[in-house]
């Protein structure tokens, strides 16, 4: 197994590391396997189970008559579905799978206490499934992001809780002084998620808070899993997997540290902004809105760290499947805070509030900002894991292009859907149905870029099911996008 | 970075702050509202609403109707709300202490419901003017399926007559055209069940000109009193007129109970451009037993079940359009303007008081 993977060039880090350091993280990967399979494998299935009803929510919005008489197949219930499915099957597990190995990685020690982890995947799994049965059987608690009932927070609570105490218990076994940025921002999303979760929980079920605050406090806890949850994990794998593909240390060890605090600061303020203009004090909404604009300190900085370690070596994103993916997810980053940014400003809010601009907007966060980056980590981490190198370079080039195209057709569908609909509302000499006869054929537009994202799931679920079936290549050379010169041993 | 501890109180420090500054300050500020009332203390708004209304909300959750329909309404500054007539006046924290769960939602393919209870027809209340009377809201008329069945024949059931532009819909036409379902016990009972004492007029009340009318510039009020029935200045400033032209003669009046039913039930025979999914799921079809059911939908063309059979909502679909009836912000709230300065002034006289009923006591939690 190629532990190092870096293509075409010697590592200038690694290459002071002797042959201890390899065989020590051949080692680590090695006691990382079961659990960040599991993680990974449940991952897929949710992945693939939510793209379908994705496709399906999606054709529902333009054809209401579809399947519409059977009350859990009714739109209202299989988007919670999807949308849940998505968040917390897919994304979450994907997302602590690549944490878990990080964090092993980075601690520079043996996984312990495997036997927690493999646990919580099947309390997380259990809690998911009971939660989406649960939407299905008509038991959304109505609260967006939080749909899943009570029985189901609770067991995902707890599995969570295994994960959580499980990163502490690593971090206190670590090896070497430095903590490396990675490593603050999976501890950060690791102790903010249970935080997040419990918070929002206590304070729309448990203690409820009074009316309208309900709908602040899901706002601020959906925004806040999709800063401090997801966009903390994905951002500490990038600093991970780009400095590690092109062997290049991070640019700035400084500027990295003013992202992570800004990025911690700021952002965790925001969510009200996807609520101006309505039923709340208005500072409230001024808060976020201005905590958006301070959020371009961190991607500022962190795009600037990320672009200045690549520089001179985009070239290598030919090559590496890891690369490409990731560099693509970090660059859909600063899409979505400029996107973000853009779209709560009072004025441009007005009209696209209440329009499919938010649902590109999550989209772009949970998709080609996130997902896009843990593609390129599960490219990175699963060979390692099964020892078997990736069987088709087609395959992944394919799974690129279709996630690419299937997301920016998405979100260009929906941000000038949203807008013209958001356009249509503001004016009131237009019949309402008119608004919705507007964005319908960019509806359509929507589900045909959804058809190219289940494209690309499939072929992605296929080629990691051969992995996991020992059918990846056996080589020393891990698998190039393009045919390396002289080198042409690459799949195919 | 060196050292667990400084990085763990940062991490800690930096939720702490977002969390006491996005929850519990805003929770301090406007986590305890009380209901307002007038200096008598009669006129309660807004009140506890009813166990219908909670089960109804249940069920808004559970179909995801708010993934849709929002229920808020923006201030005229920011938005188009009130000029399509889906308020007379800003939605304010007030407007749902008591509702749980909120949803104030952030899609609009469908309209805009905070006031949809308020845009039902006076004639739920009370009889309709003379004039707009037709022979189905006699009581016994109402029931009788040949009765109903006569004013729509009519006219053909594929073929939508709508309004046009929002502007110049004669709300006249509306109401004599159609077999209103006034008199039918059902929609009787549901809204006194479901609607909130600020919308509902006294019962039974002869007089063509119930306070409602005039008390309450809702849009609804506007758009479905017959214009004898609205005093000349609370029309004459409003431009607004009814937002909703999709009216189908031959059906119940817009947003009354009957109407909410059949466009849950069947939304496209209702207006031919909704892209709403149907819910059949919340209906029952079953075989007459010995008399139609007062409740049974009054369906046309294919919607229509076969000759014998009748569509009655479950008790779930009954709870939802309750819901959906109470949904009133269409009272004045000493923190907000509402659009129309002297409407806001002449209502004194609380529908309340007048109802003769002492308003529920304000319940500081539910």
């Amino acid at each position: 197994m190629n532990v190092t993977g870096i293509p075409l060039k010697e590592p200038e880090v690694s290459a002071a590391a002797g042959a201890t350091e390899q065989l020590e993280r051949a080692y680590i990967d090695a006691s990382t396997r079961v659990p960040v399979l599991m993680f990974y494998t449940s991952a897929m299935a949710w992945l693939i189970l939510g793209t379908l009803l994705a496709g399906f929510v999606s054709f529902k919005l333009h054809e209401p008559d579809l399947l519409s008489n059977i009350s859990f197949l009714t739109w209202g219930r299989v988007r919670p579905a999807h949308m849940n499915m998505m968040v917390y099957g897919w994304a979450s597990m994907a997302g602590m799978g690549t944490a878990i190995w990080l964090m092993a990685r980075l601690c520079r020690t043996m996984l312990r206490y495997p036997l927690l982890l493999v646990a919580a995947a099947g309390f997380w799994n259990l809690g998911v499934l009971l939660g989406v049965g649960g939407i299905f059987l008509g038991d959304s608690t109505g609260y967006q992001w939080l749909e899943f009932p009570g029985y189901a927070a609770i067991i995902l609570f707890v599995a969570y809780t295994l994960v959580a105490s499980w990163a502490v218990l690593m971090f206190r076994y670590r090896r070497g002084e430095q903590i490396y940025i990675t490593q603050w921002y999976l501890l950060g999303a690791f102790l903010w998620f249970p935080w997040l979760y419990a918070a929002a929980q206590l304070m729309l079920f448990v203690v409820p808070v009074q009316g309208v605050l309900q709908s602040a406090v899901g706002w601020w806890y959906a925004n806040n899993l999709l800063f401090l949850w997801f966009g903390a994990i994905a951002l500490g794998t990038a600093y991970y997997m780009i400095p590690k593909v092109i062997g290049r240390p991070v640019y700035s060890y400084h500027l990295a540290t003013i992202g992570f605090w800004t990025y911690a600061l700021f952002s965790s303020w925001t969510g009200m902004q996807r609520l101006v203009d309505g039923p709340f004090p208005a500072w409230m909404i001024t808060a976020s809105i201005a905590a958006m604009i301070l959020s371009m300190i961190p991607v500022a900085t962190v795009g600037l760290n990320h672009h200045m370690t690549m520089r001179g070596y985009f070239p290598l994103m030919r090559y590496s499947p890891t690369l490409r993916f990731t560099v693509f997810g970090a660059m859909s980053y600063t899409v979505f805070s400029v996107v973000g940014l853009l779209i709560s400003l009072r004025s441009v809010a007005r009209y696209v509030n209440f329009s499919q601009t938010s649902i590109a907007y999550s989209h772009l966060g949970l998709y080609a900002f996130f997902t896009m980056v843990i593609f390129g980590a599960m490219y990175y981490i699963v060979p390692r894991l099964v020892g078997r190198e990736w069987r088709y370079a087609s395959l992944i080039k394919l799974h690129f292009w279709a996630s690419a195209y299937g997301i920016g057709l998405m979100t260009l569908m929906l941000l000038a859907g949203g807008f013209l609909q958001g356009a249509d509302m503001e004016n009131p000499s237009l019949p309402f149905s008119e608004t919705v006869e507007t964005v319908l054929p960019y509806l359509r537009g929507r589900s045909l870029a959804g058809i190219l994202l289940t494209a690309a799931h499939f072929i992605f679920a296929y080629h990691f099911g051969l992995m996991l079936l020992g059918l990846g290549r056996t080589s020393t050379v891990p698998t190039f996008l393009n045919p390396v010169e002289a080198e042409t041993s690459g799949g195919h | 970075m060196k050292g667990l501890a400084p990085l763990f109180l940062g991490i800690f420090g930096t939720f702490a702050f977002s969390w006491v500054g996005m929850t519990v300050i805003p929770n301090w500020q406007i986590g305890h509202l009380s209901p307002q009332s007038d200096e008598e203390g009669t006129d309660i708004y807004p009140q506890p609403q009813s166990g219908m209304f909670q089960r109804g909300a249940r069920v808004f959750a559970a179909n995801g109707c708010a993934y849709c329909h929002s229920q808020q309404v923006r201030p005229e500054y920011a938005g188009a709300d009130i000029e399509r007539g889906w308020g007379n006046r800003r939605s304010a924290p007030r407007d749902y202490i008591f509702e749980r769960p909120v949803f104030l939602a952030k899609m609009r393919m469908g309209q805009d419901i905070a006031n949809v209870g308020a845009r039902a027809p006076a004639e739920q209340q009370s009889p309709p003017p003379a004039g707009a009377a037709s022979p189905a809201a006699s009581p016994g008329g109402a029931t009788s399926p040949a009765a109903s069945a006569a004013p729509r024949s009519a006219a053909p059931p594929a073929a939508p007559v709508t309004q046009g532009a929002a502007v110049s819909s004669p709300p006249a036409t509306q109401q004599s055209a159609s077999p209103s379902a006034a008199g039918s016990p059902v929609t009787a009972v549901a809204t006194s069940a479901a609607a909130s004492p600020a919308s509902s007029a006294p019962k039974g009340s002869p007089s063509p000109a119930p306070p409602t009318g005039v008390a309450s510039p809702s849009p609804g009020a506007m758009a479905n009193a017959s214009p004898g029935a609205t005093t000349a200045p609370s029309s004459g400033p409003q431009v607004v007129g009814p937002p909703w032209p999709e009216q189908t003669i031959g059906e119940p009046p817009m947003y009354s109970v009957a109407w909410h039913h059949v466009h849950l039930y069947s939304p496209r025979s209702i207006n031919l451009d909704s892209n709403m999914p149907a819910y059949r799921f919340l209906y029952e079809k079953r075989r007459i037993r010995d008399q139609r059911s007062a409740e049974a939908l009054k369906l046309t063309g294919s919607d229509a079940p076969p000759e014998g059979w009748e569509v009655i909502p479950s008790y779930d679909a009954k709870c939802l359009v309750a819901y959906l009836m109470a949904l009133n912000q269409s009272h004045p709230l000493n923190e907000v303007r509402s659009a129309g300065a002297a409407p806001t002034a002449s209502v004194a006289p609380s529908p309340a008081a007048a109802a003769g009923s002492p308003p529920p006591s304000p319940a500081p939690a539910k």
